[in-house]
C-alpha cells in the first residue's frame, strides 16, 4: 500500500525552479481565496504534456499554504491529487483518494501522521480537531470494498472532503491528470464528474481541475452539464522574460556559463517549456560542458535530444503511450510526418489516410495521441501540439528507426536543418487568405466543366492577354477544351509552423475522386501552392515539383493522380513557364482565379469584405427564420425533415431538392445526437430562408468528437453522415465552438452556369 | 410514430420486400432480419422495392450493405427497385448500386432475377 502514497508530490517540486505564469497563478489564487466567502469558482487547466501544469498547481498549493501568519480564518487547505498515479481499479481508487485526503489534512492540521495507512488512527487524528464523520467514511468504505461495488466506494471517498471544513479552514481542490479517471475499470466515463457535480453546481468549493486531454474531459464535463461552470485556461510555453530568468537560475546552480545573447534563443529552440530547459541544463552539466557559440549550442541542443535527457523523456513517453511496438512505430512515423515534414493535416479523415492503418486502429492511435495531449481535436478539426523537441525526437526515432541512421547522423542531421534554415515563410497571412478561398472553391467542383485553358496560364495569356473580363468570359465559352473536375472528399490547408527549415508542405492538399466513383482507381490527389511572390521564379517551381515527387513517392502514386498546380499573382519568368510544362505543373495567376470563382458563384469570397447581404436581397423581402428545438430520442429527426418540407414549401422548391434537403437535414440531425454526448439533451434547428438560398443550422451543444470510443453505434457507418451531406446540399460547414458544434448546410436556387457566366460582366473588373 | 414495416410476397417464386416507410436503423434491422430469414431457409434471390420510401439516412443504408454483402458471400441475388431519384443518388455516393442492379419497376426487377436462373 505505501508504494501508492504520493503524499502531495511535493517531493518533485521545487518551488525555487518555478518561473512565470504569474497570470494563471493569479487566477488561481484568486480562485482559491474565493472560498473563505464560500465562493467556489471551477478552473479548467489544459495543455500538452510536460508543459508545467503540475507545477502550476503546485506552485498555487504552497502559495496557498504560506499565506501569512494571522491571516483571516478559515484558512484554505489545498489538497492536490494526481489521478496518473492510481491504478484503474475503482476500489484503489476510492481508498487512495481517501487516505491521500485524511493524511493531508492530518499534515495541515500540524499533525505528524504515520506513513503507513491506518484508517482508525487517522480517524482520531481528525476527530481530535473536530472531524468526527471520519469513521462513518471509512466504514462505509469498507462495506463497499467488501461488496465489490466500486461506484458507492468513489461516491463514499469523493463526497468526504466536502463534509470537512468549518471556521478554521476550508478545502481547496487540485485534482491533476483527470483525463485519467475516464479509464477506470467498469465505470462509467466521466463518473467522477458525475460524483463531483453536485459540489461543483452549489458553487461553494473552489475545483482547480487540469488534464492534457482538453477532448476527453471537456466531452465528459458537457456530459454533465458543467462545461459552463468552467473558466478554462490553456498553459503553453513560458514567456520569453521568465524562461530567461530561469536559464539563469539553472546555470547559477550548476556554474554553467552561456553567452547572454543565447538564452533567448535557446529558450525559443526549447519551446519555453520549463522542463525541457531542466533537462537540457542537467544533460549540459553532466556532460561538463559549457555553451559557448550558436553552433555549440546546437551541438550539445541535439545531442541531447539524440541520445541524452531530452530524447529518454519522449521515449519513455512513447514506450508508455503505446506498449505495442508495431502501434508506436505507426504514431511516431505518423505524427513525424505532421510535425517534421509539415505534412498539411486538419482534418480527423485527412489524419486518418495518412496514417494509412486501418480505421480502427488509426483511430486509436489519434485516441491516444488525443489523451496525451498531442493533438486537439474536434468534431472535424484536428490540431497538433507545436513543439520543436518533440518533433526533432520524432526526427530521430524516424531516422534511426526507419532509416537505421546512428544517432550522431540524426544529431548532424538536426544541426544542418536548423543552421541552414531559409526564410521560405513570407507572406503568411496573404497566402493562407488566397489558400481559404481556393479551399472553398475546390469544395465546390464536383464533377463540373470547366475550360481548360483555367489551368494553363501561358495559353490563357496568349490568348486573353489585354482583354476585358467580359470578352474572356465569351471567349471561354467557345473554348473546345474541358476539363472535367474530381469530387474532392476532403481539401486540408497547410499546417504552418512558426519554425523554419526546408519546407515539405503545401498551401492545401485535396482528395479528390474522378467522376465521383469513389474507388482506388479514381482516387485522385491535388497539390497545391499558392505564391504570393512579386515574381514566380524557376527555383519556385523546382521547389514544387521536388515536393510533388517525394508526395508521389511516399504515397506510391501513379503520374495520373497526382494534380500539381500553383496559384500565382504577379508576373512570372519565362523559365519558370518552361519548367512548369514540362513538369505538367498547372499554373493559374489571379485573373484565371476570378473566372474560376465566377464561374462557382463565389466572386464575393474572394473579396474577402466582411460578409454583407448580396445586393438583391436587401430590397427584396426579410429572410424568413424558422427555428425548431428537438430533443435527442428516437426518430425525433423525422420532425426536422418535416419542418424542412414546410420551409422549402415557401419557396416552391421542386421535390428532388426538397428531398436532398430532407435527408441532409436528417444526417446532420443524427450526427448531432451521436456526437453531441448527452443522452436528454436537445438539437436547435434553424431554418432560414431568403429569396437566394435557404440555409439550415443544426446546432448541439456538446463537443463533437470522434476519435473517442464508438460506443454501441454501429462501426460501418462511421464518418458517413457528413460525407452524404456534402454531396446533398452545395455548402457545409462545420463549427465547433466552446459552447457546441453547429453544422451549417446552404442550398443555393437556381444557379447555372448560364446565370452566373452572364452575370460576370458587372462583378467588378 | 411507427415507420417500419417490411411487407413481402412472393412472385414466380421470387420474393419481393416492400420497404415502407423511413429507412433508419430500425428498419434496416428489420430488413436484414427478414432477409436473414429468407437465405437460412435458402433463399437464393429477394427484390427489394423502396416505392414506399421516402427518407433514407446513412445507419439505414450501411444495413442495406450488409444485406447485398450477405447475399453476395452466398452468390445470391439481390435488385432494387422504384428508387427516388434522391434514394438513388444516396445509394450511389455510398456505392451500394454498383453491387445491385436497380430498375425503375418491379416488372423489370422481376425479369431479370427471373432470367437469372
Amino acid at each position: 500500500m505505501r508504494l501508492m502514497w504520493s503524499q502531495g508530490a511535493e517531493f518533485s517540486f521545487r518551488e525555487g525552479e518555478f518561473f512565470g505564469r504569474e497570470e494563471e497563478l493569479t487566477t488561481l489564487l484568486r480562485v482559491g481565496l474565493e472560498g473563505r466567502s464560500g465562493i467556489g469558482a471551477s478552473v479548467l487547466i489544459y495543455g500538452p504534456p510536460n508543459v508545467g501544469k503540475t507545477s502550476l498547481l503546485l506552485k498555487a498549493k504552497a502559495d496557498l499554504q504560506s499565506l501569512p501568519e494571522g491571516s483571516a480564518l478559515p484558512r484554505p487547505f489545498p489538497f492536490y491529487y494526481s489521478f496518473s498515479k492510481i491504478l484503474s481499479h475503482p476500489l484503489a481508487l476510492s481508498q487512495h483518494f481517501l487516505q491521500e485526503y485524511m493524511w493531508q489534512l492530518l499534515v495541515f492540521l500540524g499533525e505528524e501522521p504515520q506513513a503507513a495507512f491506518d484508517p482508525e488512527a487517522m480517524c482520531e487524528g481528525l476527530g481530535g480537531h473536530g472531524l468526527g464523520g471520519c469513521r462513518d467514511f471509512v466504514t462505509a468504505h469498507r462495506k463497499y470494498s467488501d461488496a465489490g461495488d466500486g461506484l458507492s466506494a468513489l461516491a463514499n471517498a469523493f463526497s468526504f472532503p466536502f463534509t470537512t471544513g468549518g471556521k478554521d479552514f476550508y478545502p481547496v481542490f487540485l485534482l491533476d491528470d483527470f483525463q485519467y479517471t475516464i479509464k477506470l475499470q467498469s465505470i462509467p466515463d466521466g463518473a467522477i464528474f458525475s460524483i463531483l457535480r453536485p459540489y461543483i453546481k452549489s458553487g461553494h468549493f473552489p475545483m482547480i481541475v487540469s488534464g492534457s486531454s482538453p477532448g476527453h474531459v471537456t466531452s465528459s464535463l458537457k456530459r454533465e452539464g458543467l462545461y459552463g461552470s468552467f473558466q478554462l485556461i490553456e498553459v503553453g510555453g513560458l514567456s520569453p522574460e521568465a524562461s530567461a530568468r530561469m536559464w539563469a537560475s539553472l546555470f547559477e546552480r550548476r556554474q554553467i556559463r552561456m553567452p547572454d545573447h543565447l538564452l533567448p534563443r535557446a529558450a525559443e529552440r526549447l519551446g519555453h517549456v520549463p522542463i525541457y530547459q531542466r533537462m537540457f541544463t542537467e544533460d549540459l552539466s553532466f556532460r561538463n560542458a559549457q555553451v559557448t557559440d550558436e553552433v555549440g549550442f546546437e551541438n550539445l541542443y541535439a545531442l541531447s535530444v539524440t541520445e541524452g535527457k531530452l530524447n529518454r523523456y519522449w521515449r519513455e513517453f512513447f514506450e508508455n503511450a503505446f506498449p505495442s511496438r508495431a502501434r508506436r512505430a505507426r504514431a511516431i512515423r505518423f505524427l513525424k510526418r505532421v510535425l517534421v515534414d509539415h505534412f498539411p493535416i486538419d482534418s480527423f479523415e485527412g489524419a486518418l489516410s495518412l496514417m494509412g492503418a486501418p480505421p480502427e486502429e488509426g483511430a486509436e492511435v489519434l485516441s491516444t495521441l488525443e489523451f496525451k495531449g498531442l493533438i486537439k481535436s474536434d468534431f472535424e478539426h484536428i490540431e497538433f501540439v507545436n513543439d520543436p523537441v518533440l518533433a526533432d525526437f520524432l526526427y530521430w526515432a524516424f531516422e534511426r528507426g526507419v532509416l537505421g541512421k546512428s544517432p550522431s547522423q540524426a544529431a548532424a542531421g538536426i544541426v544542418q536543418a536548423k543552421l541552414s534554415r531559409t526564410a521560405l515563410e513570407a507572406g503568411g497571412n496573404e497566402r493562407e487568405k488566397r489558400a481559404a478561398v481556393v479551399k472553398q472553391l475546390m469544395r465546390r467542383w464536383d464533377c463540373r466543366e470547366v475550360p481548360a485553358i483555367l489551368f494553363d496560364f501561358e495559353r490563357f495569356r496568349e490568348k486573353f492577354g489585354g482583354k476585358g473580363l467580359l470578352e474572356v468570359v465569351i471567349g471561354l465559352g467557345d473554348e473546345p477544351d474541358k476539363v472535367r473536375l474530381p469530387k474532392i472528399s476532403s481539401v486540408s490547408t497547410g499546417y504552418r509552423t512558426g519554425r523554419g527549415g526546408a519546407r515539405f508542405d503545401f498551401d492545401l492538399v485535396a482528395y479528390g475522386f474522378l467522376d465521383a466513383d469513389f474507388s482506388e482507381e479514381s482516387l485522385v490527389i491535388w497539390a497545391v501552392d499558392v505564391s504570393v511572390e512579386r515574381t514566380l521564379a524557376k527555383p519556385e517551381i523546382e521547389h514544387f515539383e521536388n515536393r510533388c515527387r517525394l508526395l508521389s513517392l511516399e504515397k506510391g502514386l501513379k503520374e495520373t493522380q497526382l494534380r500539381k498546380w500553383i496559384l500565382f499573382d504577379g508576373s512570372v519568368e519565362p523559365a519558370a513557364l518552361e519548367l512548369a510544362a514540362r513538369a505538367g505543373i498547372h499554373l493559374t495567376h489571379g485573373s484565371q482565379v476570378r473566372l474560376f470563382l465566377n464561374l462557382f458563384g463565389m466572386d464575393e469570397i474572394e473579396q474577402a469584405a466582411p460578409p454583407r447581404p448580396a445586393p438583391e436581397a436587401t430590397a427584396a423581402a426579410q429572410p424568413l427564420e424558422f427555428e425548431l428545438v428537438l430533443p435527442i430520442k428516437g426518430e425525433t429527426e423525422v420532425v426536422a425533415a418535416r419542418v424542412a418540407e414546410e420551409v422549402a414549401a415557401y419557396a416552391s422548391l421542386d421535390k428532388d431538392t426538397v428531398d436532398r434537403l430532407k435527408m441532409a437535414i436528417i444526417e446532420a440531425c443524427i450526427n448531432a445526437f451521436e456526437h453531441s454526448g448527452s443522452e436528454s439533451g436537445k438539437v436547435r434547428l434553424r431554418y432560414v430562408l431568403s429569396p437566394q438560398k435557404i440555409e439550415l443550422f443544426v446546432e448541439d451543444d456538446g463537443k463533437g468528437f470522434r476519435a473517442g470510443a464508438a460506443g454501441s453505434e454501429p462501426q460501418r457507418n462511421r464518418g458517413w453522415g457528413l460525407k452524404l451531406i456534402r454531396e446533398l446540399v452545395d455548402d457545409v460547414d462545420v463549427i465547433t465552438g466552446d459552447t457546441g458544434t453547429t453544422v451549417r448546410m446552404v442550398k443555393h436556387f437556381g444557379r447555372d452556369m448560364a446565370t452566373d457566366v452572364a452575370k460576370a460582366p458587372d462583378a467588378g473588373e | 410514430m411507427s415507420y417500419l414495416t417490411v411487407d413481402s410476397r412472393e412472385v414466380n417464386g421470387i420474393p419481393v420486400l416492400y420497404v415502407n416507410g423511413y429507412l433508419n436503423s430500425l428498419l434496416g434491422e428489420e430488413i436484414e432480419r427478414v432477409i436473414q430469414n429468407l437465405v437460412n431457409d435458402g433463399g437464393q434471390r429477394v427484390l427489394l422495392n423502396f416505392a414506399g420510401t421516402r427518407l433514407i439516412n446513412s445507419i439505414g443504408i450501411s444495413f442495406i450493405i450488409g444485406v447485398v454483402e450477405r447475399m453476395t458471400e452466398r452468390n445470391g441475388m439481390i435488385a432494387f427497385c422504384s428508387l427516388a431519384p434522391t434514394n438513388r443518388e444516396l445509394f450511389q455516393i455510398t456505392g451500394v448500386t454498383r453491387y445491385v442492379k436497380s430498375f425503375e419497376t418491379e416488372d423489370e426487377a422481376l425479369a431479370y432475377l427471373g432470367r437469372a436462373f
